[in-house]
């Protein structure tokens, strides 16, 4: 029985995914990962709404986070839709999000709630405690804050390297590297 | 009081205003000086011209629109629009007037269904309307307003057409038409037309077409000019109009100064003159009748009803009801120029889905950037604020990311300027750092023996202590790697008691300290660094065509690169 090599704290997949086991992912069979994607301890994936979750490449959702696809009446019934995430998303700790799409390169900042049906395009840095009402379309480059959230700023041209989470990938799972 | 993360900030040179004259080997950046805000910058939002070899910031690059567009529903509008339209979209994004989120359209038939929240751009076939703008965040909607629309599509144009209340608004053409019809029958009367109190839109657009015909009017009279007629507020003709105004006629323009009785001001309100109400008993007794239901009687009636100060979106309301939803602004993709050489620095695609750059020459891909890491902190409080008058050692970390070694000067006054001078000592102001490589050959390193190389990358240059600590040394970096040095720089934070000023400066003698109150972070250590930066680049590539031969073509050539950069440390106790 303990034969097998000491379990870690995660549980890393072939594609490269470092899934932690005291995530609560509901619904596996609806959740898509993209690989190298990271997911903490206490991170609630809701694929149990008969929709899909799907998740790009390094992608990172940080402790206590929860992703949940969006609902709403759709001819004569309630139906939840798909939430889509591209590549190099963070989802900061104790966010929630229930967008209907997140481009590539977004920053998801802490405490941020972000409603239904929200389009949020690329590269773009939501600050902490932002909500962003339903429907909202956040364009690329926009830097987000508030309640509600409106555009507070543009990302800087030197700035987009900063939204890359490869060497942040590599700071997690269970023989972590230290950040260079 | 929030603990401060260390910062870099570099100052671009365009606002270096020094004299050629005066000794400027002596002279040090303040930090704190009034005008220093204005031109620090962090290294992501600098961009470099290739061509002039310097840093360019956002202050005095020059821009230029490549696209328009709105940012809800990411429709590109052309520029021949923006003229005519105005600057924000003519479709269906609205924002809600109370709280700014974005507004959806809804059916009022079928409350339940909700089925254009996601895409209030496309008309649902399932029912129809008439339809409402709502807030999903704070619960407004049209019908507060008394708006209702027919279509769910172009509500922007159906809107221009609705006063609040849902009262059928005239278009300009219609004013005009029901203005000749109205005049007509005045003339039949004999009867003097009646004011009449014009909307916001329509007293600007009045106000508009009568200047522009009373300026063609002005220019027509005169030969010479009559050709620029038409061309508006800033033709050359109005200008001149202005100037002999302000110069009194004394200029030579003589048909200039006849002209000044030619131009008169609106006089009806088919010509935008609308007499202010001065009466507004009205608004303050509905003000307290609005205020009486929702706010208790001895409260509301020490406030005095507050009319001023309004959005300017609002159009002057001063109710709810007179609120009206705000079309969105539109947004732009700019490029940018070097300010000196015209040559383009940055470009993004016109398309408004791409994110891409044509080109894009940020400054951190030719400027080493500066990370600062605390070593050896005596002291640390818990909101990690520095201990006053004990020394504080941290860890500048330079990285190059250039493909040719450099080499780093570094420079720093001995005392921080302002009224609390630390004590700066830099303990290895000159180096190399090795130049950069690909980033492919770091990845393929990576994959084969990432730790090894990670480790092997790192040799530290300094003497290890007896506790095994490696103690900093003068003069000698403290870490190196790949493409990055990091060297020690030791702090001494002046202490912040005022009394402690007084009394050093009354002995040094100074008459003039200024021993005032603490200032807003005036608390925050600041270095100020002049950071000196030389390599060899190659000469090859721009100069080929201008006919020089081989072996000088493979000659370096050296670049030098220099300016001043602020180090924030963080805050001294106080």
């Amino acid at each position: 029985m303990s034969r097998r090599p000491p379990r870690g704290e995660y549980i890393e997949t072939d594609t490269g995914n470092k899934v932690a086991r005291k995530a609560t992912l509901v619904g596996t069979q609806n959740i898509m990962l993209g690989g190298k994607t990271v997911i903490q301890p206490e991170v609630m994936i809701r694929g149990d709404l008969n929709t899909a979750v799907s998740i790009g490449r390094y992608c990172f959702l940080s402790r206590g986070c929860c992703l949940r696809p969006p609902g709403r009446m759709y001819k004569g019934a309630f139906t939840y839709m798909p939430l889509r995430m591209v590549d190099h998303v963070f989802v900061g700790p104790g966010s929630i999000v229930q967008a209907a799409s997140i481009g590539s390169h977004v920053h998801i900042g802490a405490r941020v709630a972000i409603g239904e049906f929200a389009i949020i395009k690329d590269y773009v840095r939501i600050l902490d405690g932002t909500v962003v009402p339903p429907n909202m379309v956040i364009p690329s480059f926009s830097i987000v804050a508030g309640q509600p959230a409106r555009i507070i700023g543009e990302v800087p041209e030197g700035g987009h390297d900063a939204f890359e989470l490869r060497d942040l990938y590599k700071t997690v799972g269970n023989n972590p590297q230290p950040a260079v | 009081m929030a603990p401060l993360t260390p910062y870099t900030y570099i100052q671009c040179p365009c606002s270096d205003e020094s004299s050629p004259d005066a000794d400027d080997d002596d002279r040090t950046f303040d930090p704190r000086a009034a005008r220093s805000n204005y031109s620090l910058y962090g290294l992501e939002y600098l961009l470099y011209c290739e061509d002039c070899h310097q840093i360019r910031c956002p202050r005095c690059v020059a821009e230029e629109i490549v696209t328009y567009y709105c940012p809800s529903c990411l429709f590109e509008v052309p520029s021949s629009n923006i003229k005519s339209e105005g600057n924000r979209c003519t479709r269906s994004c609205f924002q809600c007037p109370i709280c700014i989120g974005p507004l959806a359209v809804n059916s009022l038939e079928a409350q339940p269904d909700q089925t254009h929240l996601a895409a209030p751009d496309t008309p649902s076939a399932s029912h129809g309307g008439p339809y409402i703008l709502t807030c999903s965040y704070c619960n407004w909607s049209s019908t507060e307003t008394g708006i209702k629309f027919d279509k769910p599509n172009s509500i922007y144009s159906q809107l221009a057409k609705l006063y609040n209340g849902g009262e059928h608004r005239l278009t300009p053409k219609e004013h005009k038409e029901r203005r000749k019809e109205a005049l007509q029958a005045s003339a039949v009367s004999g009867d003097p037309l009646p004011d009449q109190t014009l909307d916001v839109e329509t007293h600007f657009a009045a106000l508009k077409a009568f200047y522009q015909s009373q300026l063609a009017d002005a220019n027509a009279s005169t030969t010479g000019l009559s050709s620029l007629e038409g061309l508006g507020f800033a033709s050359p003709a109005s200008l001149s109009r202005i100037m002999s105004i302000y110069t009194g006629g004394s200029l030579h323009d003589k048909r200039a100064k006849s002209r000044i009785g030619t131009m008169r001001e609106a006089l009806t309100s088919d010509e935008g003159l609308q007499l202010a109400s001065l009466d507004e008993s009205s608004s303050i007794s509905a003000l307290r009748l609005h205020h009486a239901s929702t706010i208790p009687p001895t409260t509301y009636q020490h406030q005095t009803p507050h009319l001023g100060a309004l959005p300017p979106h609002t159009g002057g309301a001063r109710f709810p009801s007179h609120l009206r939803p705000i079309p969105c602004l539109l947004r732009t993709k700019r490029s940018k120029r070097c300010p000196l050489c015209r040559h383009i620095i940055s470009k993004p695609e016109a398309k408004v889905s791409t994110t891409r750059f044509r080109i894009r020459l940020v400054a951190g891909s030719y400027v080493p950037s500066i990370s600062i890491l605390p070593l050896n902190i005596p002291q640390p409080s818990p909101d990690g604020a520095l201990a006053p008058l004990v020394p504080a050692q941290f860890l500048l970390k330079f990285l190059n990311p250039i493909f040719e070694p450099v080499r780093v000067t570094l420079a720093t006054p001995s005392k921080t300027p302002g009224r609390f001078g630390a004590k700066v000592t830099v303990l290895c102001p000159e180096f190399e750092i090795d130049a950069n490589t690909d980033v492919w050959e770091d990845a393929l390193k990576d994959g084969v023996a990432g730790k090894d190389v990670a480790a092997g990358a790192r040799v530290r240059r300094g003497t290890v202590g007896e506790d095994g600590q490696q103690q900093p040394e003068v003069g000698k970096i403290w870490e190196r790697g790949r493409n990055w040095v990091s060297i020690v720089v030791e702090v001494v934070p002046a202490s912040l008691r005022l009394d402690l000023l007084a009394a050093t400066g009354k002995f040094a003698g100074g008459e003039g300290v200024d021993a005032g109150p603490l200032r807003e972070d005036e608390d925050v250590l600041e270095i100020p660094m002049f950071v000196r930066v030389e390599w060899d680049a190659d000469t090859g590539g721009d100069d080929v065509g201008s006919g020089v031969g081989k072996d000088q073509k493979e000659a370096k050539e050296k670049r030098e690169l220099a300016y001043w950069c602020v180090l924030g440390l963080g805050r001294v106790r106080q």
